[in-house]
């Protein structure tokens, strides 16, 4: 290619950024002497990398002669892709020294002769651990492995061996042991047993040791569990990874047989597990009965038999697939989900007293009251005894009832609160009664709370200019707050910048691919039979007419055939979550999949509005007008578009309610609202956990008593166990990588409306 | 007549149809139908449906007449029409029409793909009228105790376009079926896909997997009719990893990643 040529397409590809002139000179001459396959896969990279780092482009181009004379030109994509990952994680630097120093390492990864990265193999390993696990289990990188029964870490690199496909094999089998030691429960049970755990092994005159042969034992279980639950992970591990740690094997004292019988078959493991221990021991432990109380009971004679001299070190090592055990950061993790269950607990148990009636209520809470003459209740003054006697035969006794006292009077749990304390019973071992007494707590001041407001209904939200007033729903009294929440509607101020036209470059192919598709649907046209007039004949009709006729009865003369266009008629509202957690590469994916749906509706030709919600406190809730309705999608739009940012909170329900009012007087046969968010709803005040949850609940109820289709796309780490109950199971959809939004976005549209 | 006779004979079902009962769902249908109440049965895909209302059918002794709907049934071909048979002409009845006037179950299968219009003859019947009104003839049949109308949908993630109005939801007496629970599933597998117990909980275990990936992009997870589809294709002497792949895994998605880690599932399993 001529460099004048290729210059000129550069400079159309970074338009309307004009960049330093001799910058490009210097990048785009050695291209001159290179074929026009290079030219065309340099340039082709351009539009995805000059929007993400103008030097780093630079640096590609600059580069990518000397890496072609190693890369083949389908390598390209995969070697950039690391490349933008390693900018969007740790910055230019390591963007560009990946570029310049690690070529020959990259390579020699895709050839198979180097480590694999957890950047490549993650992709299918987290899909794959969530499957085996059956849990939305996390993998993060760490040097050592070990998990704390919510995230699995891993190394972010796995050199085992020359061939790529055993490195994988390694993480495959990392990640399953892992997992294996969560399901057998070497922890033990809950957080608190986990920290006698710990106990446990501080008592050893060393730790160190105890808990190594505490994990080799587990590590035998564990074995011994996936051979049965998964053979084919463990012969593929037989094959590529136990035979060879086989023969690198070296014995360093008796009590290495624990750890050598991890990765032999079965004979060989009863054979060396009769050196150590006894015959009842070592067959509870190769027909996977034992249990992890009997690990600890076999360290603890096993230690005993050592003497103080010895280097306990040199004792019992262990495997790196093994990882190591951090017990502290499962007790943390256990903690939080304690924690966290705990105040659903709470919540659970609130919501059911305030549906007691007002004198059970008062008669439950009376007592206390009475020695605080008259005092308001505080959490503390309610005695919340949970009958000790069940709760700890519930583990035996799943069926057995579970009775909760306060006040010694006995209150009836109904089936759901019965079915959820039950599980905490089993998860954590005990009800702690500070989770019920807080319930009574809430309860009380909920109840009060009510009397006052009952008394005081007046209430007037501070004047506000033109805002709108919404009730908002309080699911512990099972009411509305009668106009609790001011919104007030602004437009976005118009903002000119290159973004739409950029993001456009980037994803042409796309965009293209896109405008077919919806021009398909648009034109979706069909056949309606026995019309009065039409193209063709109805054949069908008329057979049926003619029979008519014989029979006596008047024929039809809707006889013929009309091809006709499907009126769509749809009405469309998209909002737009424009909290501050919606910084930086959300945003951007977000307006993004919005230019990109803008075009896709633009071709379509359903109508569809544009709005961004945020704001701060109940008194403040804004709703930001982007595009109306019937607006066109013109150059105001666009540049408002540009401009959406984060600002503060997700208070959901006013949002949506305000759409579903807008949608309410649109005539349409289907009408829709499909929310964009990061996560859960949230504001400055009160409006957290499921307050905000059930509010934003009941203002989905309230679209779809409107005829209103609600549909929400969450993008966050993770799947969250409220989403099903928030959306309705298929009112939502969630998205774990952000930078999948802009394909994924159209693609929801269409199979929501085909 | 004689013909129509013979034309309800063939969806007697005479021989006992193999179905395991997840919970009250035959009690619940057997009341329903003592009482001349309409069944919504919703689930997803393959969880045994169809089978149940064989089932059904069988245990009541009645003729089991299915539509399977599609955007193009019109209320003619529930009801029926006048054909020309030999220069005269003749009416047919439809489905719906033969088992109201038979007092046979009708069940029509994914009702959402239905045009909006035949919910004119199915709302009458499907409520305390119990009737169908077959206009060209100017009759109003009246069902007869032993008629019953069911209906399917899968309510998973579909156009706004196609939801079930309440209007009609609201007649029927909803059962709702999932994929039975893993012991159950085996026994199923077992049966039908001709696998040893050991290779049918092992098909049971990666269905499951493949039914925890909601969150990481795979919509629905595998059946049980693909873990029977996958057993037949094992007992025709295919291998384990290809009929897997074939009939497992290949059915349920497109995305290389999640095809690569179903494939690893796969092979960890077997
Ligand atoms: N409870 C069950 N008892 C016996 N067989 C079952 C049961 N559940 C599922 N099956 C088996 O699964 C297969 C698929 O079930 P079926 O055809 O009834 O699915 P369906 O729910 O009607 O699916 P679709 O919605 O796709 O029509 C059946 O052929 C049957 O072998
Ligand atoms: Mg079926």
């Amino acid at each position: 290619m001529r460099p004048a040529t290729l210059a000129k397409r550069f400079y159309d590809l970074v338009a309307p950024d004009i960049p330093n002139e001799w910058d490009v000179e210097e990048v785009l001459d050695p291209f001159a002497d290179e074929s026009e396959a290079i030219c065309e896969a340099a340039l082709g990279h351009v539009p995805v990398i000059w929007p993400v780092s103008h030097s780093l482009c630079y640096d590609f181009l600059r580069l990518l002669p000397k890496a072609l004379r190693t890369l083949s030109i389908e390598q390209v994509p995969r070697w950039i892709g690391i490349t933008l990952d390693l900018y969007e994680t740790k910055g230019l630097r390591a963007a560009q020294r990946f570029m310049q120093d690690d070529l020959k390492e990259y390579l020699a990864k895709l050839d198979g002769s180097g480590g694999l990265p957890l950047s490549i193999a993650g992709k299918q390993l987290l899909p794959y651990i969530r499957g085996i696990a059956r849990d939305d289990l996390r993998i993060a990188v760490s040097r050592q492995c070990f998990t704390d029964t919510k995230t699995i870490f891993v190394p972010d690199e796995i050199s085992f061996s020359e061939n790529i496909d055993e490195n994988f094999l390694f993480y495959k089998l990392i990640l399953t042991f892992q997992w294996g030691f969560i399901v057998c429960n070497s922890f033990l049970s809950s957080p608190n047993k986990t920290r006698d755990l710990v106990d446990f092994f501080q008592g050893f005159a060393s730790p160190h040791l105890a808990s190594s042969i505490y994990q080799n034992l587990e590590s035998i279980r564990v074995r011994v569990f996936l051979n049965q639950e998964l053979p084919g992970l463990m012969r593929a591990a037989e094959k590529h990874i136990f035979s060879k740690l086989r023969d690198r094997f070296h014995k360093i004292s008796p009590l290495s047989a624990l750890q050598f019988a991890i990765i032999v078959n079965k004979e060989d493991m009863a054979a060396l597990l009769s050196e150590i221990l006894n015959s009842n021991d070592r067959n509870a432990f190769i027909t996977g009965q034992a249990s992890p109380h009997d690990s600890m009971r076999i360290t603890e004679a096993l230690c005993q038999d050592i003497k103080q001299e010895q280097d306990t070190e040199l004792l019992v090592k262990t495997f790196s697939f093994q990882g190591v055990f951090k017990l502290s950061t499962v007790v943390t993790a256990g903690k939080i989900k304690e924690q966290q269950m705990g105040e659903e607990l709470s919540d659970l148990m609130a919501t059911h007293l305030l549906s007691l009636s007002k004198k059970e209520l008062a008669k439950l809470m009376q007592e206390d009251q009475d020695k605080k003459s008259g005092n308001i209740l505080a959490e503390s003054d309610i005695s919340m005894i949970v009958d000790s006697e069940f709760a700890g035969t519930a583990k035996e006794e799943p069926d057995a009832p579970l009775l909760v006292t306060i006040n010694n009077q006995e209150i009836d749990l109904p089936p759901e609160l019965e079915a959820f304390s039950k599980t905490f019973l089993k998860e954590f071992g005990h009800l702690p009664a500070k989770f019920i007494s807080s319930a009574a707590g809430k309860a009380g001041k909920l109840m009060l709370e009510q009397d006052i407001t009952g008394s005081t209904k007046t209430e007037q939200t501070p004047e506000g200019n033109a805002g709108i007033f919404y009730d908002e729903w309080d699911y512990r009294r099972q009411g509305y707050r009668k106009n609790w929440c001011t919104l007030h509607c602004k437009s976005l101020t118009p903002v000119y910048s290159s973004f739409i036209r950029n993001t456009l470059d980037k994803y042409h192919g796309l965009t293209i691919r896109l405008r077919h598709q919806f021009e398909m649907m648009r034109s979706q046209e069909h056949f309606v039979k026995r019309q009065r007039e039409g193209d063709d004949i109805d054949f069908d009709a008329l057979v049926e007419s003619i029979s008519d006729t014989k029979a006596g009865l008047p024929g039809s003369d809707r006889l013929f055939i009309r091809l006709q266009r499907d009126e769509r008629d749809i009405a469309v509202l998209f909002l737009v979550d424009m909290s501050n957690s919606t910084t930086g590469w959300i945003n951007r994916a977000l307006k993004e999949s919005l230019v990109l749906m803008a075009e896709a509706m633009e071709v379509l030709g359903d109508r569809y509005g544009i709005y961004g919600f945020s704001g701060m406190r109940r008194s403040r809730c804004e709703f930001f007008h982007v595009k109306h309705l019937e607006e066109s999608y013109g150059d105001k739009v666009k540049e408002r578009l540009t401009s959406i940012t984060p600002s503060e909170y997700t208070r959901m329900g006013p949002a949506i309610r305000h759409a579903t009012n807008i949608l309410q007087d649109v005539d349409a046969k289907a009408r829709l609202i499909i929310t964009l968010t990061d996560g859960k709803p949230e504001d400055y005040d009160d409006y957290k956990g499921q307050y905000a949850i059930e509010d934003t609940r009941h203002a989905l109820l309230e679209a779809k008593t409107a005829d209103i289709h609600p549909f929400c796309i969450t993008i966050d780490q993770e799947a969250k166990e409220y989403m099903k109950h928030m959306y309705g199971p298929a009112n939502y959809i969630f998205i774990d990588d952000v930078r999948k939004l802009p394909v994924r976005m159209p693609e929801i549209y269409r199979a929501l409306t085909c | 007549m004689k013909q129509q006779n013979q034309r309800l004979e063939e969806h007697l079902i005479t021989k006992k149809p193999y179905y395991l009962a997840t919970g009250s769902e035959i009690e619940i249908a057997l009341a329903a139908h003592k009482n001349g109440l309409p069944l919504l049965l919703k689930g997803p895909t393959g969880c045994g449906k169809t089978r149940f209302m064989q089932f059904l059918a069988w245990k009541l002794k009645l003729p089991l007449i299915t539509v399977s709907c599609h955007d193009d049934l019109s209320t003619s071909d529930l009801v029926g029409r006048y054909l020309i048979r030999s220069g005269e002409a003749v009416w047919t009845d439809g489905p719906l029409t033969l088992a109201v006037r038979h007092g046979a179950i009708c069940y029509l299968d994914e009702i959402v793909e239905a045009r909006k219009d035949t919910t004119v003859v199915i709302h009458p019947l499907a409520d305390d009228r119990r009737e169908l009104p077959v206009e060209k003839r100017g009759e109003l049949l009246s069902a007869p105790p032993d008629f019953m109308i069911s209906v399917s949908y899968n309510p998973g993630y579909q156009s706004v376009l196609k939801d079930l109005k309440p209007s009609t939801r609201q007649r029927f007496v909803a059962l709702s079926f999932d994929y039975p629970e893993a012991k159950m599933e085996t026994a199923i597998v077992l049966r039908e896909g001709h696998v040893t117990q050991e290779v049918a909980e092992s098909l049971v275990k990666l269905a499951e997997m493949t039914r925890s990936l909601k969150e990481s992009g795979l919509a629905e997870g595998a059946s049980t009719r693909l873990l029977i589809q996958t057993g037949q294709l094992l007992s025709s002497g295919i291998d384990i990893h290809t009929a897997c792949r074939a009939a497992l895994i290949e059915p349920l998605s497109d995305d290389p990643e999640l095809l690569g880690a179903l494939q690893e599932m796969v092979s960890s399993v077997f």
